[in-house]
């Protein structure tokens, strides 16, 4: 039986965290993947991550995975890939199916970050080939350059079914609807505003009754259902599509844990079986630790600074450092995670009805049932000004921990306060100089540039723009509203790509001038 | 379904050399290496295997290797999950009935 000083079970963002920190103090390190490539689901996330610099915010999620992989290889880090850990216990012995054989190993300390596994639903036709999970049309289209399906209807508004709608529609598909059974949009507000602005309408309240199809989805039935989730009779609505997308939650894959002996608890806030766990991801059994998904349901940025924590910890355990040196370490961490688990979407106010931002402004109802803030509430939000000449305008309506549209501006014109969480605002005396950084670097993609009035009756909005083929200068097509109506004739004067700007074209266009503060995306004729 | 030729965030999709492979004994085309599940479905292929009791269809639906609904009998070996297995120049792939090839 070979021996390592840490085992670590899984090499997604949380497991290589830890073994890099473990790694660099000098720990001898053994990670073990299920999967041919290492990174977990890192490389299927094409968005900017959120939060703020030391978090990764607006580098995209496969950079990151870039990144965690080249630091680990220089570390020396051994990382086994398509060896499926298949026991461990409470001696911290695991047991790995390396392709046909069963190999023995004894850890001094065990990490698992074996993450979590995606929910189903069940209706009538789900088991019909093209119901997918929403993991699999991210692997098909961001890892293997296939489109799931090319007409499709998403279950599920939290972010998981609003990024995947998106990049659904990068990668060129139609997303006929976005259906979720709750009340509200489970997911960023901004993640559905940047969906919604394409045309995809939501329907919240509602749920799938059917599939329909012999071999393979032809069509859906939703309908609509009452408080109590009951359907309405005669409120169905039918899609032809040829797939439909699930996006219904997470669960922790923990059984590792429980077979170890570890204490569990069903706690539905984080995700379902999870073990109890100390502060630092420490399990009720000494030296083994649970980080990242597997011990509770958040993102990649909160796993991986979990990962780094167990990382510290075991490097401590192991005497590689002394109690004072990790009590320093782990402070740092500690005020990282808790930047990041701040706002309305923190995992204590999971569940919770939000009607309020921080600032005491009303939350966009609008928002919640449709996708989009309507034009009659968006201008109680700070960011939303009028200037006159180019100014950005900031359609961040609600209290997440992200803050890289303050750093974009060299201008200072943008700033979001004291906290990570508060939303932005332009500064009254600020010059902008239309560079178009603000643009670019807001990872909800609810930064434009407006300039109201031209002088000859038009205005222009600038706006991200993430799509192929990108269109030219000159051409003519329609300006759509927040809700992805057509409003407006509109033409494109202006494209931006520079390399900073990492693959986010800034796309402006000239618009009637009543229009400037509603129309919100681009549509040629 | 189609290849996502030019992706407007990931670029050209990196591939390997063009294989030919076979579906129910039809010539089909692929990259190497890449799941013999994509392959299928770059060729149209909905259709795995049946379930063994009540004949139902089932296709691709986790892509990750856990769901196991994707299996097929690849180079006469049934229960392979195709999503996870990567495509080989040659290889015969069959629709799954049961635990059996069908037909």
């Amino acid at each position: 039986m070979k021996r390592y000083e840490v085992i670590i079970v899984g090499a997604g963002p949380s497991g290589l965290s830890a073994a890099i920190e473990a790694a660099k103090r000098g720990v001898k390190v053994i990670v073990f993947d299920e999967n041919e490539k290492p990174g977990g689901q890192l490389f299927k996330q094409i968005h900017k991550f959120f939060g703020s610099k030391e978090h990764h915010a607006k580098v995209r999620g496969f950079r990151i995975g870039d990144e965690l992989l080249e630091e680990a290889a220089k570390l020396g880090v051994e990382v086994v890939l398509n060896a499926t850990v298949v026991g461990l216990y409470s001696d911290k012995e695991v047991v790995v199916k390396i392709d046909e054989s069963i190999h023995h190993y004894k850890g001094d300390t065990v990490i698992i970050a074996t993450g979590a596994a995606e929910n189903m639903v069940t209706f009538p036709g789900w088991t019909l080939p093209g119901v997918i999970g929403a993991g699999a049309a991210q692997t098909m289209m961001n890892l293997h350059g296939i489109q799931p399906g090319k007409k499709i209807l998403m279950l599920g508004s939290g972010n998981v079914g609003l990024v995947v709608s998106f990049q659904l529609i990068q990668a060129g598909c139609e997303v006929v609807a976005i259906v979720d059974a709750a009340p509200r949009v489970g997911g960023y507000g901004v993640h559905a505003a940047k969906v919604a602005r394409t045309g995809v309408p939501f329907y919240l309240s509602h749920t799938i009754k059917e599939v329909s199809g012999e071999d393979c989805v032809t069509g859906v039935t939703i309908n609509e259902v009452d408080e109590h989730f009951t359907p309405i009779p005669g409120s169905e609505k039918t899609f032809d599509v040829d797939t439909v997308c699930l996006a219904v939650g997470l669960s922790p894959m923990s059984q590792l844990l429980k077979m170890a002996g570890c204490e569990m608890e069903d706690n539905p806030k984080r995700g379902g079986q999870v073990p109890i766990v100390d502060e630092y991801g420490q399990c009720s059994v000494d030296g083994i630790f649970a980080v990242g998904d597997v011990s509770g349901i958040e993102e990649a940025s909160s796993a991986m600074i979990e990962g780094k924590m167990a990382g510290v910890c075991v490097s401590e355990y192991l005497g590689y450092i002394d109690e004072a040196e990790k009590k320093e370490e782990l402070a740092k961490f500690d005020k990282d995670l808790s930047s990041l688990r701040q706002g309305m979407f923190a995992p204590e106010n999971r569940g919770k009805v939000i009607e309020k931002t921080e600032e005491g402004i009303d939350i966009s109802k609008n928002l919640l049932r449709n996708g989009f803030v309507a034009d009659d509430e968006i201008e109680r939000f700070p960011g939303v000004v009028h200037k006159v000449g180019v100014h950005p305008v900031i359609e961040c309506t609600q209290n997440i921990p992200c803050n890289p549209c303050q750093d974009a501006c060299s201008k200072g014109c943008i700033s979001i306060g004291n906290n990570i969480t508060c939303l932005p605002f332009v500064k009254d005396d600020s010059q902008c100089i239309n560079c178009g950084m603000c643009v670019a670097n807001c990872s909800g993609q609810a930064i434009f540039l407006v300039d109201e009035d031209l002088g000859d009756g038009s205005a222009t909005v600038t706006l991200p723009y993430e799509f192929t083929p990108l269109p030219e200068v000159g051409t003519k097509g329609f300006g759509l509203s927040r809700s992805g109506e057509k409003i407006c004739e509109a033409e494109v004067v202006s494209i931006k790509s520079v390399k900073a700007f990492d693959h986010t074209n800034l796309l402006t266009m000239k618009v009637p001038k009543e229009y400037a503060m509603k129309a919100r995306f681009f549509k040629c004729s | 379904m189609s290849r996502i030729d030019e992706h407007p965030i990931l670029g050209e999709t990196k591939k390997g050399r063009e294989v030919e492979f076979t579906f129910d004994g039809k010539k089909m085309k692929g990259y190497e290496n890449e799941p013999i599940a994509i392959a299928l479905k770059a060729n149209g292929v909905m259709i795995h295997r049946y379930t063994k009791k009540e004949h139902k269809p089932r296709g691709l639906f986790c892509a990750i290797g856990r769901c196991t609904d994707c299996v097929m009998v690849v180079d006469g070996k049934p229960n392979i999950r195709t999503c996870v297995t990567p495509l080989k120049e040659g290889m015969e792939v069959r629709t799954q009935d049961g635990t059996k090839a069908a037909g």
